[in-house]
């Protein structure tokens, strides 16, 4: 019993991380750009649906897609002004940049909205479906389907649209996709865009639970080691990163003493990488020379 | 100086479902310029992966230079028996200078340790002036006098061709593995490479085992030529028998 | 414009390529050196914070800028040295080698960090990295014997041979000199062997090993030296805070190390320099921006790391050369004046190739 409750809220964090983990996926897919500000765009995302649905009032739903339309204008901007500068510059530049970026939104959120955290109830709050003596909340089971969701779309995109196939060439030789006519730029500002609104739903979903404030983006770096685990640069190991780290973490909560909990997804990461570097899903090849 | 220097045995090797190189088995006498031939595909940068141990070679082959079995050696420890070689797309150093790169052709010839390095002493700064002195002799056999303190990342294409060799002469190679010394060279600079392979060769002493598609430079430089296709091994001889091999027109025509 | 006419190898291998570094190097020793003479207790403290930054600095830029394997964890090296040599001094040790046995000890855990870094390449070593500094966090934290957990551990005040170090001026010039034997060593190093295949193993791993660089002890020893240099200003950060505690050392100190060795200027030691003078009196800066700024954009908690972000932005679009790539190019400028083109300093338009495939 204990077992089930304990493996639900595992899946239901492990969903956090892997949406996360995905957008990161997502942008690495895309760009090989490595973007460290990921957790704090779920973080901005989760403050746009507090204010659209408590301060200006639109019903739930509305505000979810209002927050993903503005957090995807949000992810295009950040692309335009501080990334699409960095194009063809070294990884390491582009990974501090990111952090740079992470600290930035994280002053801004709070000089906007004030670091005393604040909640968003969702039409779902409080309640439970009771499945063999075991309470899984609505907010779970909504975490859990629109990962579901999510996932299977993006997906689909990458795998049968065009776009998402230009996006895979930019990302592995900018300029043989220029001459192949792809729109690098404009590819490049989508997927920040798609990026920025799934991290928009990841803290939309999980505002509910946790509550909203400049610093929950940290969820972040944990999402980080679920993608590298599941094997930077695959989907599929970004979702199965982040479910591994979620269960598992919630099992060690049990099972050893408290505090040690936090550094499950750090030790399964340095796991990983002693024992099998690529990740899960493997996507990196050797180069011919 | 006669006797073979290098000697592959049965070699094999395989990327996911293609064979690369398949039972290829081949003898380099030393002081000779040995060119190896083909068509696209035919596995030839492979061998010099192979000999350089950037790839294993699978199966039971052998690889023999001078009398010593280095078919398991690590890919660092190739330099250290002096064997050298360059890369089809050149892999130097961006953001190092023409001469650091070359100093770092010296590295196998290092006799100093970290913690003398730390503290600079005298026989540290003498070794790097002794360094230095080879680097300007191959400066010299190179015409690379200009290009000296260049960042590497501003040169044109010629030149970086030149660094890499030069780097590899560094080494002081016994065997220098050339892949493909004249691709992406105008004919003048085709002509340059034919006369400093001979330079090197004879001067320098070096064995050569050279990948090559410029039938003209195979010609005049070469002592023996092999011809590859599909991994395997077509025919091995001199320039003249195997360029009017019928096999091998038709390896590269199609029949 | 300076033509140098040279007759001696021995002229490229030497610290100083000519007269006028010397000269001018000597100079700006001389003002450091008086330095005290002219400064007051507080700005002599911040001198030697910068001095130590640049200590730790040149660690991470041997690390990150000439070995090109990059650190988000550094800090857990100014930690692991600044418990090591309190420990030691409060054992008994004297002064000196309690600093040394701390940098020996954290080189040797540099070098355990660098072991796996063979098999990880850019971003996962990065990411391992920030592990490796969380898992030392855990371990400060809970090793209670030693460290004092969360309580801490109070540093005891520096002397030597009955000689008190702890006061500002001689505090000072401790730094100083020691940060001076930082450089030089440095220096020694990257005008080496080793310092040429740390170089290569950055630009090209494949050809580094045809050239017979050990690629895993290579990248071992770049590991053990930063951490070495890091601990040594670690030990020296225990005493000018006075007292230890593991919220000292943050992911926010890791991000500011990396900080001052970008901004300053990569691949250079004068801009680790110039980034521990930024890093050192940014703090200042903030504090009387804080003061001008209306009180809802002054009084937001997140506004120092904020501004580091800002500036790091700012700094890697518009001048990723670092202050000391500003610095040679206003030089240049006087030095062509008026043949000065700004095009020298055109940064090429790179198009990006995918590092998966390695």
């Amino acid at each position: 019993m204990e077992f089930t409750q304990l493996l639900i809220s595992g899946i239901s964090q492990g969903c956090v991380y892997g949406l996360i983990a995905l957008g990161f996926v997502l942008i690495y897919k895309a760009t090989e750009m490595v973007n460290f500000a990921q957790g704090d765009l779920m973080m901005l995302g989760a403050y746009f649906a507090y204010t659209f649905v408590h301060i200006l009032n639109f019903p739930f739903v509305w505000g979810l897609l209002a927050t993903m339309a503005t957090m995807a204008a949000v992810g295009a901007l950040i692309e335009r002004t501080v990334l699409r500068p960095m194009i063809g510059e070294p990884p390491f530049a582009v990974l501090m940049i990111t952090i740079g970026l992470g600290f930035l939104l994280r002053a801004i959120a709070g000089a906007v909205w004030g670091s005393e955290p604040k909640s968003i109830t969702s039409p779902l709050a409080g309640g439970v479906v009771r499945v063999d003596g075991v309470a899984i909340g609505y907010e779970n089971i909504a975490i859990i389907g629109g990962t579901l969701i999510l996932s299977l779309l993006l997906f689909a995109f990458f795998r049968f649209t065009r776009m998402g196939m230009a996006m895979q060439a930019a990302s592995q030789n900018q300029l043989a996709a220029y001459y192949c006519g792809i729109p690098v730029k404009r590819v490049y500002s989508i997927v920040w865009a798609l990026s920025a609104a799934i991290a928009a739903t990841a803290g939309v979903l999980v505002a509910p639970i946790t509550l909203v404030d400049p610093m929950m983006g940290f969820v972040g770096i944990k999402a980080f080691a679920a993608a590298i685990v599941g094997g930077f640069g695959s989907l599929q190991g970004a979702m199965a990163g982040g479910l591994l780290i979620g269960i598992v973490e919630q099992f060690a909560g049990l099972y050893l003493p408290t505090g040690f909990s936090d550094t499950t997804a750090y030790v399964l990461l340095l796991l990983m990488l002693f024992v099998r570097p690529e990740g899960l899903f493997a996507t990196m090849q050797r180069k011919k020379v | 100086m006669k006797g073979v220097l290098f000697k592959a045995e049965n070699l094999n090797l395989s990327f996911g479902g293609v064979q690369a190189v398949r039972d290829l088995s081949f003898e380099v006498e030393r002081g000779e310029v040995f060119s190896i031939i083909g068509p696209n595909g035919a596995g030839k940068t492979t061998v010099l992966n192979l000999i350089s141990r950037l790839y294993d070679v699978e199966g039971g082959g052998r690889m023999i230079f001078d009398g010593e079995d280095i078919t398991r050696i690590a890919p660092h420890d190739v330099a250290r028996r002096r064997i050298a070689r360059t890369f089809q797309n050149t892999e130097l150093f961006e953001h190092e200078t023409v001469l650091r790169n070359l100093l770092i052709g010296r590295h196998v010839h290092r006799s100093s340790h970290l913690l003398s390095e730390l503290f600079f002493t005298p026989r540290v700064a003498r070794q790097e002036v002794d360094f230095r002195k080879i680097a300007e002799d191959v400066i010299d056999l190179l015409d690379l006098q200009h290009y000296r303190n260049q960042v590497i990342g501003h040169l044109p294409y010629g030149i970086r061709k030149m660094v890499e060799v030069g780097r590899a002469l560094c080494i002081q190679p016994r065997l220098l593995l050339l892949d493909e010394p004249s691709s992406g060279l105008n004919p003048e600079e085709t002509e340059d490479v034919a006369f400093w392979i001979e330079d090197i060769n004879q001067d320098f002493g070096a064995t050569i085992i050279m990948v090559e598609h410029n039938m003209k430079l195979v010609s005049a430089t070469s002592s023996r030529v092999m011809a590859m296709a599909d991994g395997a091994m077509l025919t091995v001889g001199e320039p003249a028998a195997v360029q009017s091999s019928p096999e091998v027109a038709r390896a590269y025509l199609g029949s | 414009m300076r033509f140098l006419f040279k007759t001696d190898y021995r002229q490229d291998v030497r610290l100083f390529r000519h007269n006028g570094q010397r000269f001018w190097y000597g100079l700006l020793l001389l003002l450091v050196l008086l330095a005290p003479l002219a400064l007051s207790d507080f700005y002599l403290g911040e001198l030697a914070l910068v001095c130590i930054y640049a200590i730790a600095g040149i660690g991470l830029m041997l690390l990150v800028g000439y070995t090109g394997l990059v650190s988000l964890g550094h800090a857990a090296f100014l930690a692991i040295g600044a418990y090591a040599h309190t420990w030691f001094i409060s054992h008994g040790w004297p002064f000196p080698l309690a600093l040394l046995k701390a940098s020996l000890i954290t080189a040797l855990v540099g070098a355990v960090v660098g072991l796996p870094a063979m098999r990880m390449t850019g971003i996962y070593l990065a990411i391992a990295t920030l592990a490796f500094a969380a898992i030392v966090d855990q371990v400060i934290t809970r090793w209670e014997s030693v460290t004092g957990g969360f309580r801490g551990m109070l540093v005891p005040k520096a002397q030597f041979l009955g000689v008190d170090l702890s006061g500002s001026v001689a505090f000072y010039f401790l730094c100083l000199l020691l940060l001076l034997g930082c450089m030089v060593f440095a220096l020694n190093i990257l005008r080496s062997p080793t310092g040429r295949a740390m170089n290569a193993v950055r630009d090209s791993e494949i050809s580094a090993q045809s050239m017979g660089i050990h690629l895993a002890r290579t990248k071992s020893v770049a590991f053990a030296l930063s951490a070495g240099f890091t601990g040594l200003a670690g030990g020296l950060l225990a005493h000018r805070l006075g007292y230890l505690a593991p919220d000292a050392f943050t992911v926010l100190l890791s991000i500011q190390l990396l900080l001052m060795v970008v901004v300053g200027g990569l691949g250079s030691l004068h801009g680790v320099i110039f980034g521990a003078l930024f890093l050192g009196l940014l703090p200042q800066a903030i504090a009387m921006l804080r003061d001008a700024l209306p009180p809802a954009l002054g009084q937001v908690p997140g506004l120092e790391p904020g501004i580091f972000g800002l500036i790091l932005i700012l700094f890697l679009v518009y001048e990723p050369l670092g202050i000391y790539g500003r610095w040679l190019k206003i030089r240049q400028y006087f030095e062509l004046f008026p043949l000065y083109r700004k095009a020298t300093w055109k940064r090429q338009k790179s198009y990006l190739r995918t590092e998966r495939m390695r």
